[in-house]
């Protein structure tokens, strides 16, 4: 685990542009981020950041430009990329009418893992959510299928987390938890995050990346940021409204 | 990818749907329900027609326009789970192949489809055939004429499923393209179960006709659909 994630630029996006009919979601986007680094996406609302992500997890494909993730391409090694990478969004991913355990043994079986029962076992006692494992997903609160679906994210030990606006409504028990978990994969994985909270972006990450109207406004290494000079920058992209 | 893990991830996904449909009982309750009011109301429409009226000679009508109009509300509740919360997402995020997220779907899409005709059929007998002439040659025959148009429904309905789940008025959408893809297949299957009720001479030499016409619109669309699927979700 994490030998990709380890090399140089785990995330290579060159000239990255998604268009849906005549507007532009991403614009000419490009940046390399290295193995085992932890990137902040900050960016007004409809700037292009979930269309970013999006196109990076292959959910959506590029209008133009190339983006690679582990060495693979987006777009032609899909399918082997998915393999690398997991997502944990604001939306939990999760069957509302499959048990806890129902779930990620479902995905486990979609991952092709070896050992399906016993690494869902593993993930619940990490996450907290053993003793409802046996209960129907719909009858969790927020923060618990939040948990839930970080188990998912993570079943297949990938090298790249995409994490969408992870913290959105989440109890401070559950942000405990959840920065726990990140804290305690760190060193393994390559993390890119799209936050509005400037705080827990800037706490967390090793890079930082502001976009607006589907361009890159600015891409930093954390220890070249001037917290207040960032602040500044950030405030003025919010002001310029959608793409 | 290879052949065992997307046989694997077929069964995952074709379990998952039915546990979900045995816990819910959404698409066969629906589509159930529709069915049997869809009898009563073609009852209470024939009830002044008389003894004298052959019900045989409409059945096969009125069994396909209930039918085709009870699938295309099971097809549109067959991907509500999978846009619920965005499981979508997470199923295309893993690595499976999208035709077998097509074959998956539309294996548990036939299956409902065909318990509920099933179920139906003997109510449809009930209601209509009490006390009058039954079918002309073997039930049988109906039992493979509603098996084979099930498969076409299913295949072409799946893909139709979703390639409107994420549109506005996904419910007359649906329609609009299932319902003229349908004709074909409509009009061989009502020939079909026609031959089949009827009975008399040359009757089964015609069913087996409209069969191959059945057949041909199987293999053709089911094809047609796995190859356009990975396109329809490939966005």
């Amino acid at each position: 685990m994490g030998e990709n994630a380890r090399s140089d630029n785990t995330v290579e996006v060159r000239g990255l542009t998604r268009a849906f009919g005549v507007r532009k979601a991403l614009n000419d986007v490009s940046f390399d981020l290295p193995g085992g680094a932890f990137l902040s996406i900050f960016g007004p609302n409809g700037a292009g950041k979930t269309t970013l992500v999006k196109v990076l997890t292959t959910l959506l494909n590029p209008s133009s430009g190339t983006a690679r993730v582990c060495g693979f391409d987006v777009v032609t090694e899909a399918v082997e990329l998915r393999h690398r990478i997991g997502l944990i969004s604001h939306n939990p991913l999760l069957y509302q009418d499959l048990t806890a355990e129902e779930n990620l043994l479902f995905f486990a079986e979609m991952y092709g893992l070896d050992d399906p029962k016993a690494r869902v076992r593993e993930l619940l006692v990490d996450v907290e959510l053993d003793h409802r494992r046996l209960d129907v997903v719909r009858t969790f609160s927020r923060g618990m299928l939040q948990r839930l679906s970080i188990a998912r994210a993570l079943l297949h030990r990938p090298d790249v987390l995409f994490l969408d606006e992870p913290y959105s409504g989440l109890d401070p028990h559950a942000v405990e938890i959840l920065d726990g978990l990140i804290a305690q994969i760190r060193g393994d994985h390559t993390f890119v995050m799209i936050s509005h909270d400037l705080d827990k972006g800037l706490e967390l990450c090793s890079h930082a990346l502001i976009i607006a109207n589907g361009k890159v406004v600015l891409f930093e290494d954390r220890d070249d940021i001037d917290v207040e000079q960032f602040r500044e920058t950030y405030r003025a992209t919010v002001g310029t409204g959608v793409a | 990818m290879t052949q065992s893990s997307s046989w694997r991830q077929f069964k995952a996904i074709l379990r998952k749907d039915l546990v979900m449909e045995l816990r819910t009982k959404e698409m066969v309750t629906s589509m159930g329900l529709y069915a049997l009011l869809t009898m009563v109301v073609y009852q209470i429409a024939l009830a002044e027609a008389g003894d004298n009226f052959d019900v045989r000679l409409v059945m096969p009508g009125l069994i396909w326009v209930a039918f085709i109009f009870m699938s295309m509300l099971g097809l549109n509740r067959s991907f509500v789970h999978e846009q619920d919360q965005g499981c979508i997402d997470a199923l295309l995020l893993s690595p499976v192949d999208r035709p077998v997220i097509f074959f998956a779907k539309f294996a548990g899409n036939l299956l409902f489809l065909l318990v509920v005709e099933f179920l139906s059929l003997p109510v449809f007998s009930f209601l209509f055939l009490q006390g009058r002439e039954g079918f002309g040659n073997p039930i049988w025959l109906v039992a493979v004429v509603l098996f084979g148009a099930s498969v076409g429904i299913s295949g072409v309905g799946t893909l139709l499923a979703t390639m409107t789940v994420n549109t506005k008025g996904k419910d007359v959408m649906l329609s609009v393209l299932f319902v003229p893809l349908m004709y074909p297949l409509l009009r061989a299957a009502v020939g079909a179960t026609f031959a089949a009720v009827i009975g008399g001479p040359g009757t089964v030499e015609t069913f087996w006709a409209f069969m191959m016409w059945v057949a041909g619109y199987d293999v053709i669309m089911v094809l047609a659909a796995y190859g356009l699927y990975e396109f329809v979700v490939g966005v």
